[in-house]
């Protein structure tokens, strides 16, 4: 149990998800060709790109103790022999869906942080994804994203979310991120095209709510209006490959932003984990593989590092259903053209389990994000996480 | 606008009816403004009586289509499609019985706690299995929550999409255990780790047929040791789990924060003095509470609707009968737009708020209001052209347009369709401000 009680109205927040996100501006492909043109992301900034992984990626079938008997024994319905990894060293292997994160391990890409999560994990979803996107151990806090967002010259396109909604992460005090969308955009059409952009503007009266309404509205047309060069004209893929493809494109393109933020949901494998498991991973593994080499053919090689985490791993021991329970420990996977790959931290034992037999944490998270905020985004970690001052660097 | 009435009894009355009530019908805010808030609320509060709106659904008859067909590709495809057909026509009654009902409340918390024990037919698969679960929140939509929860916890559809058909002695599956106290009743942190795993224990020994939903207790397979969840040691099963569980005091605090967030706010708190109404559990003095709580007229409390409940809005006033658009349609758009009955996107339920307002989703919205529209019954609209934006307000519930809205429906006078268009994608309408 964490210690200080989790509020119950922040925790019904969280089951929203995505909280206050049409406040933000969603972007238009034009809004972001303009800004690269006007003010392109300076040479060598370093540039984050956080992958979420939701409903808690079991990092024993991520990163596999393929030869400790213990792993055989405990999930024996479940586990991975050696002809289903990649050996990293270690007695480790890469679940062998991830052929292509595996490779760029092996030329030292890839960072592999084991063990993470914070202290004394409470199994939650839902209040461990709000403690990550706040990095506040009560998960009552703003994202930490939005609190180094509080701290830049305003700029609508520092920060950018992929998709329709907004992580928690990226809600600060004062700023908001943006977002841009995937798909294509067919514009109302018939004669109420000609009332329509009118409810787009805001009126003195409205309340925030029809604000947001009315900038939902607008957002449509401004959206619409033109899509970019630089957007990718139909991404391909997965759904993850997709939202990869269109950051590759616009970091490609010198876009002004620091942080970007992809995500993936479906990773609760309470039942039938291998099967479901490995497709995701595989989709996650192709689409890291192809952001990859997009941009280590452009200009920017060396500036991106991904982050790519989930809110917990899962139980040790598998249940009946070929599946497992919520954990705690997983590893977090740092990736990039510079970033000093290898195992970072210690493995979780997996004779010493916690009272609910599960992994018990090595490394806290609040240490790797202390690194990328002083190595990616140049912000000490104490002003972002009051109290905190481990940094675990990898580049 | 009425000259007696204020401004802020035309919120309240606008609100009370697109919060517990879907939305007003034709004629129905106008005759509520002039009848009061007090007739307002007891309008709204109306249930458990003859509905001939609800009469006039035809009821739906499920089969129960067995196992999955192992065999020919023929068979196999002629069991897909039929489950297919069932779910949509699943989707489509329900979505007709909000629209048609003449007293909505009972269907409105309906669909609320379908959002809080949210189950999805994703992993449930069959319609009947799902149709069986919306009976059982339906019986008990405004009865005592004890009831509903001992009910709930055995049923077939939670027990498949939580996993509690895999739950064993031998390697307990937590998944339901937690999220009943999490998500369902007390919340989270008012239980341990221990307690999770203790409960699993109390729900193993129950199957469910996945086909119907039909969930039996089979002894030989159930823990039968005394065990200690929240401190109380005892030999539990699902009833007395749910029992013990309900019997908390978090659960009288946890339940009308939930409702207070769906139903009022997103970002104030509920008055302290509200959940004494829930300290028996009954359901209805809870809603009865909010109903008549003095937050109506608070400016703060706006709120975003839903896109069920927007869509089942614009239904309600234009007269038009979800079956009656074309089904595919409809759900697809419902969809993208993040919200098709019986798929709620986890088991937290749907998100709120600011979350359904953005560009990408208005372009879907514009699409089924046109389809509505297209369907709709402007009559309403029959007026002299000076005084047809102000009808349009009192028909969709609206207690005053904008200068905006106003401004840009008076351009469609000549074309009540495009008028009707305009209002029903407005931000006065698309929130309940």
């Amino acid at each position: 149990m964490i210690n200080c009680e989790f509020d119950r109205r922040r925790f019904l927040q969280w089951t929203g998800a995505s909280v206050f996100a049409a406040m933000s501006a969603q972007l238009s492909g034009e809004a972001l060709a303009q800004a690269a043109a006007a003010s392109p992301l300076p040479a060598r900034t370093p540039i984050l790109v956080l992958v979420t992984l939701y409903g808690g990626n079991d990092g024993l079938n991520t990163v596999v103790p393929y030869t400790d008997p213990r792993y055989r024994s405990l999930r024996s319905n479940i586990a991975l022999d050696h002809t289903q990894v990649v050996p990293i060293g270690n007695s480790l292997g890469f679940n062998s869906s991830m052929p292509l994160v595996a490779q760029l391990y092996h030329r030292r890409k890839v960072a592999i942080v084991q063990g993470v999560s914070y202290p004394n994990p409470n199994l939650s979803h839902f209040s461990s994804m709000a403690i990550w996107q706040t990095a506040s151990l009560t998960g009552e806090s703003s994202g930490w994203i939005g609190r180094w967002l509080d701290r830049q010259a305003h700029s609508p396109f520092s920060a950018i979310g992929v998709g329709s909604t907004l992580p928690p992460a990226f809600i600060g005090e004062r700023s908001v991120a943006s977002m841009v969308d995937v798909g294509g955009i067919q514009l109302p059409w018939g004669p109420v095209s000609e009332i329509l952009p009118r409810l787009g503007s805001h009126s003195p009266t409205d309340v925030a709510l029809e604000s947001a309404a009315a900038t939902s509205i607008s957002d449509l047309y401004s959206v619409a209006r033109s899509v970019g060069p630089h957007l990718p004209k139909s991404p391909s893929g997965s759904w993850i490959s997709q939202q990869l493809e269109v950051v590759a494109s616009c970091i490609n393109a010198n876009v002004p932003t620091r942080v970007w933020e992809v995500n993936l949901s479906s990773f609760d494998t309470h039942t039938g984990e291998q099967g479901d498991q490995n497709a995701l991973l595989s989709d996650v593994d192709t689409a890291i593989g192809n952001f990859m080499t997009k941009i280590s053919a452009g200009d920017r090689s060396g500036d991106v590092t991904l982050m790519v985490y989930s809110e917990f791993g899962r139980r040790v021991a598998s249940n009946a259903s070929d599946g497992t329970d919520h954990g705690t420990a997983a590893p977090v996977l740092l990736i990039g053209n510079r970033v000093k790959g290898g195992l970072y931290g210690e493995m979780p034992s997996l004779k010493h389990l916690d009272e609910n037999g599960n992994l018990r944490v090595t490394t806290d998270f609040r240490s790797v994000y202390g690194g990328l905020l002083h190595d990616v985004l140049g912000t000490p970690v104490a002003d972002i996480i009051p109290d905190w001052k481990k940094t675990l660097s990898v580049h | 606008m009425s000259l007696t009435t204020s401004y802020q009894e035309r919120l309240a009355i606008a609100r009370l009816l697109h919060r517990f009530n879907f939305g007003p019908t034709p004629g129905q805010y106008a005759d509520l403004v002039r009848h009061g808030l007090d007739a307002t609320r007891a309008t709204v509060l109306q249930h458990g009586v003859a509905d001939p709106g609800i009469d006039s659904v035809k009821p739906l008859v499920l089969a129960d289509l067995g196992p999955f067909p192992d065999g020919s590709a023929a068979k196999s495809n002629q069991f897909w499609n039929r489950i297919q057909k069932d779910s949509s026509d699943l989707i489509m009654w329900w979505l007709d019985r909000m629209v048609a009902a003449r007293h909505p409340l009972t269907e409105r918390m309906t669909w609320f706690w379908h959002g809080h024990w949210a189950t999805s037919i994703s992993s449930v698969t069959y319609p009947l299995t799902m149709k069986k679960q919306n009976s059982t929140l339906r019986s008990h939509a405004l009865g005592n929550f004890m009831a509903m929860a001992k009910e709930m916890v055995v049923d077939g559809a939670l027990n498949i999409w939580l996993n509690n058909n895999e739950n064993y002695i031998a390697a307990p599956n937590e998944n339901l255990a937690r999220e009943f106290m999490e998500l369902m009743t007390i919340g989270v942190n008012h239980y341990s780790q221990l307690d999770v795993a203790a409960a699993a224990l109390a729900l193993t020994g129950y199957s469910t047929v996945q086909s119907n939903g039909t969930v039996t207790l089979n002894r030989k397979e159930h823990f039968s040791v005394p065990v200690g969840i929240l401190g109380k040691t005892a030999v539990y099963d699902a009833e007395s789990l749910a029992e013990l569980v309900v019997s908390r005091k978090d659960n009288v605090q946890f339940i009308t924060d939930r409702m207070w967030f769906r139903f009022v706010s997103g970002t104030s708190a509920p008055p302290p003095t509200l959940a004494e109404s829930f300290a028996g559990r009954d359901i209805a003095s809870l809603v009865e509470a909010l109903v008549h709580s003095p937050a109506w007229t608070d400016p703060a409390n706006a709120l975003v609707k839903s896109p069920v409940e927007w869509f089942v809005g614009a239904c309600r006033a234009l007269k038009v009968r979800p079956s009656s658009l074309d089904h595919d349609a409809t759900q697809w758009l419902l969809s993208q737009m993040g919200q098709l009955p019986f798929n709620p996107p986890n088991v937290g339920g749907w998100t709120y708020g600011e979350a359904w307002l953005n560009g990408v989703a208005f372009q879907y919205r514009f699409q089924l209001a046109q389809n509505i529209v297209a369907k709709g019954d402007l009559s309403p609209l029959d007026v002299q052209p000076l005084n047809m934006v102000q009808a349009c307000a009192d028909w969709l519930g609206i207690p005053q347009w904008s200068r905006r809205t106003a401004n840009a429906l008076t351009l469609a006078l000549a074309t009540p369709s495009e008028l009707a268009l305009g209002a029903i994608l407005s931000p006065e309408y698309m929130v309940s401000a």
